[in-house]
């Protein structure tokens, strides 16, 4: 079968299997060598788990419907199974679903296809090698019969055997195995098992309790537990309802206290279906309709707020950064402090600090001081337009393999979980996110969904997906979103759609899992084409350039300022208040602060005037006026050291001397001299000048430095590249080149198949999959080795075990056993 | 983009731009269910608080309307967590009702069982509630009543009041409109606390809340408990209902520390009724004296705890609170809300100044630049004493001084807070000081003389604070303070907001010494005043002196 797997993989056309790659990424990584080499690795139980995690429910039931056959299907056959999983409802209902199944069914099939999770032409589909293993036990099914009573002693099976099939009756019932007495016991079961006539029969048989405990197994879980289960029972002894079906073989003991119901008897419960209410079409969401505008608008403020919140964090910390903990993270305090600051809950801090830090705006400083500090990416950005500025953040929200709503919780080890800890990392956190954005956006406009239906989506597109708190993780994303601006009032807003559009595996409105249900969407979404910052922009407030001065000495700026205003703004008065409008307000501190800036009073008064629509109110002229008359009366200096002396005629001889040039004197009074340079550098520059001074204490040290805003030397953060997924062009080059690789392959295997007496070189993938199978049948092989001195020989060999790049064979030709490297190998042939 | 007048910020405020076209159409939308925080000239601050919510709701307000109006006025798009915390706040309100029970008295339902069961289970909760009478119905004791609705409030959960009052002993009330009507604003606010059974009717000082609690007097026909701040404000409110109701002196009793009358109408001071003699409140039983129908609380901001507590047992009567300001300086805010009701009746200042029915003012602070001596002094003294030393330099009293000669032959009021201070000021200036020593008597003397224009200048200590009545004076020079108190600031100008008679504006001045703590007090006073919309000016004292000597006679 896996040859035909391959041959007909190597059929598929290029942009078939373009396709392949696009949909199971992970196959070329790294690039196959040729064909072979893919379907050898499309099969591994790992990948085909990874390809089925991504089907929804009603592609993986197809799958598991063609896995449940044990030969190939036709499709006709495939769609009549199916249609029999669906509700039965009233007729036009039925027609209903009758045609929506032909398109999902068609669709199903083609993307199985696409995935090579099956294969062949229409009238024998197979699924491909690996899929059975990896979809075991499909549908809520149990073990089939034989596995079913494989431990039973065959005495037992035995005398099952007598009680349900008396001699006499079996021919007509059975195949030839359940008729033929030497059979094994199991073997003679399984078969009368499968045959639904025996099971009937065995049902009919059975008191009405029996029959309600088999209903309960019939969908699953197939396994019950009762006490002892293992216990001897005949039909005619049987005393409850478990014994009465144990004893008919219609239940098994698999455990000491579980019973399971045999896979045969399961389909027959279900009567012919396989699963139960299968809908080919995904769960309706339920929702709320919004002015779609409006959402728009509310989005764009939050986003408006988002980005400020950023640059506030970043200015917060640029002069005050927080530490990195000695386990990494932000600690829980800073980020209280930090919330506080920033007026925000918790968690919205925790978001802000963790989208800021994948946007690569804020990183830990190098080894040595260990604190979060801006980065120089952080300059750039601050530069850009608002729209601009959101777009960068909101991009890497969508794409970050991050939890940030988990901070504040603990972990399995009762740890609380910080911020910016590499602990919050959760792999599926940007597929769960990008997903449900997805979900948003194939409602189409103006629908909110609710967050229940849109996690009970989540559970229909992809089943299979084991998602440590999925739905935690979708709760956190629709939180987020509304958050950071993504959605307004619960609907994708019109630049959150066109973010996921910058993620193609989830933009598209016709999604891959349920295009056959999203054409609704389309139109609306047709005039909206545009990157998320075009979209954006005019649905930010316009930045003002007046502010409106009142007598309370309060400013305040009726929408964000032009960016010159404001940081001046932020310079001369304290903010109050914040949102849409912005509440500054004057104090004495914060003139002075200005003032300390080297503003003038003069300057600081023109400049209200340019920017005030009405006169400057006069307690304000006057404040400011007042508090420059005091401002600048005490000078204060920057000097690390100083210098006094009472004779001022010696410091006027220092001051003269040539060597003191370098110590950057400055007389402050006759007898008082201060120093940039530090004490101990300005008493050995003295010593050296032939004076004899001496230091004094720290105090009176008149040192006032402000520590600047700083820049960490940390590089920031590179996004993981998980959820974009791979471009189109690697692809295309991935398929090339196994193209190319297989081409190659086959050329040289034509004229390599006959030995010469020298083995045939063959690639490393060919030796290895080779001494697999020569492993598995116990085979002996021809190899070609190179020994350690580098001399080509040949072997015959008895391959027992492979690992860590070593294979551990009986070597014939030097009969005793041997350690072989696999890379010194150079070919493999079978022994003729 | 939306061009509203409004500005909604995510810490809850509300910005309203006054020169907006829809500005107007805006406050009065927004003004049920937020509170007005601040109103200089250009942007006025409300603030919505769970408190003006539960007022809205109290006046039939919903969240829908809420939202729609916050949505429909703002400019720029609302903070969805904002709307969220408006509904789920409002969705609070109501939730639990106290009613009256056919067979049980005063019962606490509710249809949210889960709301119920949480209250119930609250330790404070427990000991005020009786015995559960089904799913949603608990008997509350009924001298709980106004204390089951302290601690729901406590708990977020304020119940609505519908167990209604006792009519209370019948009298009957007129108003006498004879030569006078009630302003509209004043019918409407007595028309509102009406419809609304209890509740706050906030009024500006000098707009007449007297003639409201009268109006309300008329509406409830029976006898009616007056409780005031003090004994002048007693006596005012007695000649003040002679003049404008039907009722004749006799029909009036006063409860002071002098006299003990109880009449129809009762007029008590918060002063006797918090007097403690051996550990009791000796004048607890006023309250059961008569049947009261209603209750009047003026200047409820002032109303002291024990008040409170006594006021929790009324719950049954009709009460109506006048006040200038719902800030409370201790932060009672919500007491006053669950124990005298929510607000009925909101009028800002400004708007009433607009249509005048009280006087412009003109608000001007004078900085003093203290003497050399002076500022060392100042520089050596104890902390605690400094404000008493920069308060009463020498160099104040000479600007306050010249200030009342510029307003000579206008009426003028000196206010102080040190004894020292005005007895000196006294003299200076040849007036008559009223401190606490002065005699009743003698107050009610001094201030006929100076509403006859006998006097034209009189020094007041603090004890003229609260709810005297001085028509005529139109200047008001503050020289010291009590460390800025927003509450004490908002008495002192209405002193001289009154309408005069020939609507001239008022002047407001307060003398501060540069550079000192007074100077910080003063900032405080500036803001407050200048959020209320007064016209604010600050100017030296050199000004004043200046011209005090070129022309002594002006």
């Amino acid at each position: 079968m896996g040859g035909d797997f391959t041959a007909w993989l190597r059929g598929r056309a290029d942009e078939q299997l373009r396709a392949l790659v696009a949909a199971r990424p992970e196959l070329i990584m790294p690039v196959p060598p040729h064909v072979e080499g893919l379907a050898a690795r499309a099969g591994t139980p790992s990948a085909v788990g990874r390809a089925l995690d991504r089907l929804d429910r009603f592609t993986l039931s197809v799958a598991e419907t063609l896995t449940l056959q044990p030969g190939p299907l036709a499709y006709g056959e495939l769609r009549s199974l199916i249609a029999r999983a669906l509700p039965h409802g009233s007729r036009a209902d039925n027609r209903r679903r009758a045609a929506e199944l032909d398109i999902a069914l068609r669709e199903a099939v083609e993307r199985l296809r696409t995935a090579c999770l099956i294969f062949g032409p229409d009238d024998a589909l197979l699924p491909a090698p690996g899929v059975r293993g990896a979809l075991d036990p499909p549908a809520g099914l149990g073990p089939p019969a034989a596995d079913v009573f494989r431990h039973h002693s065959p005495e037992s099976l035995t005398v099952l055997l007598a009680d349900i099939a008396p001699a006499g009756t079996d021919a007509a019932e059975g195949p030839a195995d359940a008729a033929d007495p030497t059979a094994p016991p199991g073997r003679r079961l399984a078969a009368l098992l499968a045959a639904p006539g025996t099971v009937e029969r065995l049902i009919a048989e059975v008191s009405p309790q029996a029959r309600a405990a088999l209903d309960e197994l019939a969908w699953g879980p197939p396994s019950g537990r009762v006490a002892d289960a293992r216990r001897e029972v005949r039909t005619a002894t049987a005393q409850s309802p478990i014994e009465q079906l144990l004893a008919r073989g219609l239940l098994g003991a698999t455990g000491e206290e579980t019973v399971t119901l045999p896979r045969e008897v399961a389909l027959f419960l279900r009567g012919g279906r396989i699963h139960q209410d299968l809908s080919p079409s995904p769960p309706e969401l339920d929702g709320v309709a919004r002015d779609q505008a409006l959402a728009d608008r509310t989005a764009a403020g939050q986003a408006f707020t988002f980005v400020r919140t950023v640059e506030e964090l970043c200015e917060l910390w640029s002069h005050d950064p927080p530490g990195v903990l000695r386990a990494g993270g932000l600690a829980v305090r800073d980020l209280k402090r930090t919330a506080q600051l920033l007026d925000l809950p918790e968690w919205a801090a925790g978001l802000v600090v963790e989208v800021t830090h994948a946007a690569g705006l804020i990183a830990s400083g190098g080894s040595v001081d260990g604190e979060w500090l801006p980065t120089s990416a952080y300059d750039v950005w601050r530069v850009k337009a608002t729209e601009d500025r959101w777009a960068v953040l909101a991009t890497a929200w969508a794409g970050m393999d991050r939890a940030p709503g988990l901070i504040g919780e603990r972990d399995e080890r009762d740890r609380p979980i910080n911020a910016l800890h590499p602990d919050l990392r959760r792999s599926a956190a940007a597929e769960v996110r990008l997903r449900t954005l997805s979900v948003l956006a194939a409602v189409g406009p103006g629908i909110a969904p609710t967050p229940a239906s849109v996690i009970d989506r989540l559970a229909w597109e992809q089943p299979r997906r084991r998602i440590a708190h999925r739905d935690r993780l979708a709760e956190f994303a629709l939180r987020e979103a509304e958050h950071i601006g993504v959605t307004g009032l619960g609907v994708l807003s019109g630049h959150g759609r066109a973010l996921l559009r910058a993620f193609p595996r989830y933009g598209s409105s016709h999604g891959r899992s349920y295009g056959h249900s999203s054409g609704e969407g389309s139109g609306a979404e047709a005039g909206a084409e545009g990157a998320p910052a075009e979209l954006l922009a005019p649905l930010l407030p316009k930045p003002v350039d007046r502010v409106l001065l009142q007598a309370d000495l309060t400013a305040v700026a009726p929408g964000p300022l032009v960016s010159d205003l404001g940081r001046w703004l932020a310079l001369a008065a304290d903010v109050e208040s914040k949102g849409g409008a912005t509440v500054y307000r004057f104090g004495e501190g914060s003139i002075r602060r200005a003032l300390d800036a080297g503003q003038s009073a003069g300057e600081l008064l023109a400049m209200l005037e340019r920017h005030s629509a009405t006169p400057v109110p006069q307690p304000l002229r006057y404040l400011i006026t007042d508090v420059a008359r005091r401002h600048g009366r005490i000078r204060v200096g920057t000097a690390s050291a100083y210098i006094r002396c009472d004779d001022p005629a010696v410091l006027d001889e220092v001051v003269a001397d040539r060597r003191a040039a370098a110590l950057r004197l400055r007389r402050l009074a006759p007898t008082v001299l201060a120093s940039k340079t530090s004490r101990a550098s300005l008493v050995d520059a003295l010593r050296a000048m032939g004076y004899a001074p001496m230091a004094e204490s720290l105090e009176g040290d008149m040192l006032v430095a402000r520590a600047d805003a700083r820049r960490t030397e940390g590089q920031p953060l590179t996004r993981a590249a998980t959820a974009t997924g791979p471009d189109p062009d690697i692809v295309a080059a991935a398929v090339r080149a196994i193209r190319a690789g297989d081409d190659a392959h086959l050329a040289r295997r034509g004229p390599s198949d006959a030995p010469r007496g020298q083995v045939p070189r063959s690639p490393s993938t060919a030796t290895i999959s080779a001494l697999k199978e020569a492993i598995r049948q116990g085979a002996r092989v021809w190899i070609g080795y190179l020994d350690s001195q580098g001399h080509a020989t040949s072997r015959i060999l008895e391959p027992a075990r492979m690992e860590g790049g070593y294979l551990t064979a009986y070597d014939e030709t030097r009969a005793a056993v041997h350690r072989f490297a696999l890379h010194r190998i150079t070919g493999i042939a079978d022994v003729n | 983009m939306n061009d509203g007048p409004l500005i909604v910020q995510s810490d809850k405020t509300l910005l309203l731009e006054v020169d907006h076209e829809r500005a107007n159409a805006c406050r009065k939308a927004i003004a049920p269910f937020a509170e007005l925080e601040r109103a200089p000239e250009h942007v006025h601050t409300y603030r919505v608080t769970p408190l003006a919510l539960w007022n809205a709701r109290a006046a039939g307000h919903d969240a829908e309307q809420v939202v729609d109006t916050l949505i429909g006025f703002s400019r720029y798009p609302v903070p969805h967590a904002l709307l969220v915390d408006v509904v789920e706040t409002m969705a609070r309100y109501g939730r639990l009702r106290l009613e009256k029970h056919p067979s049980h008295g005063l019962v606490l339902t509710s249809t949210d069982r889960a709301v119920l069961e949480e209250v119930l289970r609250s330790k404070k909760v427990q000991p005020l509630t009786g015995e559960r009478l089904d799913a949603e119905t608990v008997i509350v004791h009924p001298s709980e009543r106004g204390n089951i609705k302290q601690v729901l409030l406590k708990l977020g959960w304020p119940a609505d009041d519908l167990a209604g009052y006792v009519d209370g002993e019948h009298h009957a009330i007129a108003l006498a409109e004879d030569g006078w009507t009630l302003r509209p604003y004043q019918q409407e606010a007595a028309d509102a606390f009406w419809h609304g059974g209890s509740g706050v009717v906030v009024l500006p000082c000098g707009a007449g809340k007297t003639i409201v609690g009268a109006a309300a007097m008329a509406h409830a026909q029976a006898t009616t408990l007056i409780l005031v701040t003090n004994t002048v404000s007693a006596h005012q409110w007695k000649q003040e209902l002679i003049k404008r109701t039907s009722l004749t002196a006799d029909e009036i009793g006063e409860y002071t520390g002098t006299k003990k009358e109880i009449r129809p109408v009762t007029i008590a001071t918060y002063q006797v009724m918090t007097t403690k003699r051996q550990g009791v409140y000796r004048h607890l039983e006023l309250f059961d004296a008569r049947d009261w129908g209603l209750v009047v609380y003026d200047e409820v901001h002032l109303l002291p705890a024990p008040i409170f507590r006594m006021t929790a047992d009324l719950q049954a009567r009709r009460r109506i609170g006048l006040t200038a300001t719902l800030v409370r300086e201790d932060g009672r805010e919500g007491d006053v809300f669950s124990l005298i009701g929510p607000k009925r009746y909101d009028a800002p200042w400004k708007e009433m100044e607009n249509q005048g029915w009280i006087a412009p003012a003109d608000c001007v602070e004078v900085r003093v630049t203290l003497s050399d001596e002076e500022r060392l002094a100042y520089a050596m003294s104890e902390a605690e004493e400094r404000y008493r030393f920069c308060a009463t330099t020498p160099s104040k009293n000479r600007v306050a001084e010249a200030l009342v000669r510029r307003h000579a032959g206008e009426q003028v009021l000196v206010i102080g807070q040190y004894i020292d201070q005005l007895d000196e000021l006294g003299e200076h200036l040849d007036a008559p000081v009223i401190k606490g020593e002065t005699r009743v008597r003698e107050r009610e003397r001094l201030f006929q003389a100076f509403r006859d224009k006998e006097i034209q200048v009189l020094v007041v200590s603090k004890v003229a604070n609260f709810s005297i009545d001085l028509p005529e004076a139109s200047v008001a020079i503050q020289v010291s303070g009590t460390f800025g108190s927003r509450q004490e600031e908002a008495q002192r100008l209405g002193r001289v907001l009154r309408p005069k008679a020939d609507g001239g504006g008022a002047r407001f001045y307060s003398v501060v010494s540069r550079d000192t703590v007074d100077q910080d007090f003063a900032a405080h006073r500036q803001r407050f005043l200048a959020e209320q919309g007064y016209s604010y000016q600050i100017i030296d004292a050199d000004e004043v002196l200046a011209e005090g000597e070129e022309d002594p006679a002006r």
